[in-house]
């Protein structure tokens, strides 16, 4: 595995969108929470009662789950780029060549999922960085364990976001269309069937389980400490969930390369 | 021991059938071209035996043995395209087509500089012009130096030249010992380097085997005389000789392969009191040939 991690490695080391979206995601990861960060501190500056409504979301062990919160709206980001790297193979047709020259058809499947993995690592340790910058810059607030199982949600959210685009990616073949469902898919359709689902139909919690809701779910709106979702699930059977869809995303993109003409 | 075997392997797509049934071996050392029309499934079946497409039935062998990806590292192979990473140069493609097949790094330069490409190495590949394409394909099959070769329309996108520098190639590559499968449809391709040949048409085997034997199955003989008639009815009494045609204005005498004798022809003629003013020996063309078996 790592010597086809190398490949893989080779294929994007020269790729200037993959860095460059790569540094964008970073940043706007680090800018989306320093405006979450800067707007709290200054609704309590101007209005104390404020902070009775919004709570210290920035302070530990608060912090950890509200950047989780506010980084998981920029997941399309990474969403997008292995949406990119994907079909930049089915379009180059280098998927034929990489089976051509050596590969066998599940080593090209697993390598790109577990560099995804390896993605969600390195976004998951920027968001333990930021979430600790923005604590320790929280007056009164001071270092603590409480609250960092958060960490480890944001890491299964990155990898459920990421590898939902590439069983997209697999699925559609085309960058256009994958891109499409997703964003369609993720910031309107999910809310709209979760909202039928469990008030229209009173089925609740059941919509909470569609793809990308259940790991949203486990890192609620931070602000505030009115329940957001109600009748949520325990949050093990969230986590277990996850893990259901990301094997299932793996198991079918490992079904339809291994089995399907290239 | 065969390189490649072909069982009974057929492909289809949907109520299209790409390849029905088709069967043949590749003997080691030889050229082995795959001769047929557009769309009569050359790349379909190479495609196939290289695991990018899956037959719906029938089987085939690479090096007499089960077919693994590790016999795929030891076939340098172009397929249809040049397929390669638009946005890396030529030298990063080949590092990373040398990190699959494990072997052939050190190769790099030397294989650049066969297919002339070592100034333009560090730009990308989407500045190539469609020539340049063709040949760093080309150059990623040489990697590592691999006994067997597969090349499909090698010569695709090419200006005469560089047609000609890959002929020489795969004259070269064969004096080496190398086995050549190749796919074309450009007929004088085929006639000038390949030692076998199989001729596909809609999916079907026509015909495989040795080059010489397919293509010319008999020897013709143009030959002029003043009074047709009479030179026609004396052909027809002529021995040895198995037919006798009027072909728009020349008249045709035909023989089993490599037994025309234009001496004795003229002998003959001599001897039945005419005096022929035309007598050439003529090898049936490939394109007639191929026309012939491809046409009905």
């Amino acid at each position: 595995m790592i010597h086809l991690l190398k490949i893989e490695w080779l294929k994007v080391k020269n790729y200037k969108a993959f860095w460059v979206f790569t540094i964008l995601y970073f940043f706007a990861i680090l800018g989306i929470n320093y405006t979450g960060f800067y707007v709290n501190e200054l609704s309590v500056e101007n209005l104390p009662q404020a902070q009775l409504l919004l709570g210290s979301p920035y302070a530990f062990p608060k912090v950890w789950q509200t950047v989780g919160f506010m980084s998981s709206w920029l997941l399309y980001f990474p969403g997008i780029l292995f949406i990119m790297l994907l079909t930049n193979e089915f379009n180059f047709k280098t998927h034929r060549q990489n089976i051509i020259d050596g590969w066998t058809r599940m080593q090209f499947v697993s390598v790109k999922f577990v560099f995804a993995i390896l993605f969600a690592v390195a976004a998951t340790f920027f968001n333990f960085l930021v979430a600790l910058l923005f604590g320790s810059l929280t007056t009164g607030s001071s270092f603590g364990f409480e609250g960092m199982e958060n960490v480890g949600y944001i890491f299964i959210q990155t990898v459920a976001y990421i590898t939902f685009a590439m069983f997209l990616a697999v699925l559609f073949r085309r960058s256009g269309a994958a891109i499409a469902v997703f964003f369609l898919y993720g910031l309107i359709f999910e809310f709209i069937f979760t909202m039928l689902i469990n008030h229209k139909f009173d089925l609740s919690p059941v919509g909470y389980f569609l793809p990308l809701q259940v790991t949203d779910v486990m890192l609620p709106i931070p602000f505030g400490n009115k329940i957001i979702y109600d009748h949520a699930p325990d949050m093990w059977v969230l986590v277990v969930a996850s893990l259901v869809y990301i094997c299932g995303y793996f198991f079918f993109a490992m079904k339809k390369f291994t089995t399907d003409d290239l | 021991m065969p390189i490649l075997t072909i069982e009974n392997l057929s492909k289809s797509y949907g109520k299209i059938d790409a390849l029905k049934k088709v069967s043949f071996s590749v003997p080691e050392g030889s050229v082995f071209g795959i001769l047929g029309p557009n769309g009569s499934g050359k790349t379909t079946m190479l495609g196939t035996i290289m695991d990018i497409l899956k037959p719906t039935s029938g089987t085939y062998k690479l090096f007499d043995e089960v077919p693994t990806e590790l016999h795929r590292r030891r076939i340098g192979t172009l397929l249809e395209t040049p397929n390669f990473y638009h946005y890396l140069s030529g030298v990063k493609n080949l590092e990373i087509a040398a990190e699959i097949k494990q072997h052939g790094k050190e190769d790099i330069s030397r294989v650049l500089d066969m297919v002339d490409l070592t100034k333009r190495k560090d730009s990308k590949f989407s500045t190539y012009s469609l020539g340049m394409k063709q040949r760093l394909a080309i150059a990623s099959c040489l990697l590592g130096n691999p006994k067997v070769l597969v090349f499909d329309e090698p010569t695709n996108g090419l200006d005469p030249v560089g047609i000609a520098e890959i002929r020489d190639l795969m004259k070269r590559l064969y004096s080496e010992g190398k086995t050549i499968i190749m796919a074309s449809h450009l007929l004088d391709e085929v006639e000038k380097v390949c030692t076998h040949v199989a001729i596909l048409r809609k999916g079907e085997l026509i015909t495989s085997g040795n080059v010489n034997e397919i293509l010319s199955n008999e020897d013709m003989v143009e030959v002029g005389a003043k009074d047709g008639e009479k030179l026609i009815e004396v052909l027809q009494k002529m021995p040895n000789q198995t037919r006798v045609a009027k072909e728009g204005g020349t008249i045709k005498v035909f023989y089993p392969v490599g037994t025309a004798d234009l001496e004795a022809i003229n002998n003959f003629c001599f001897s039945n009191d005419i005096i022929l003013n035309h007598l050439i020996l003529k090898k049936k063309s490939l394109e007639a040939r191929f026309f012939e078996l491809t046409n009905n």
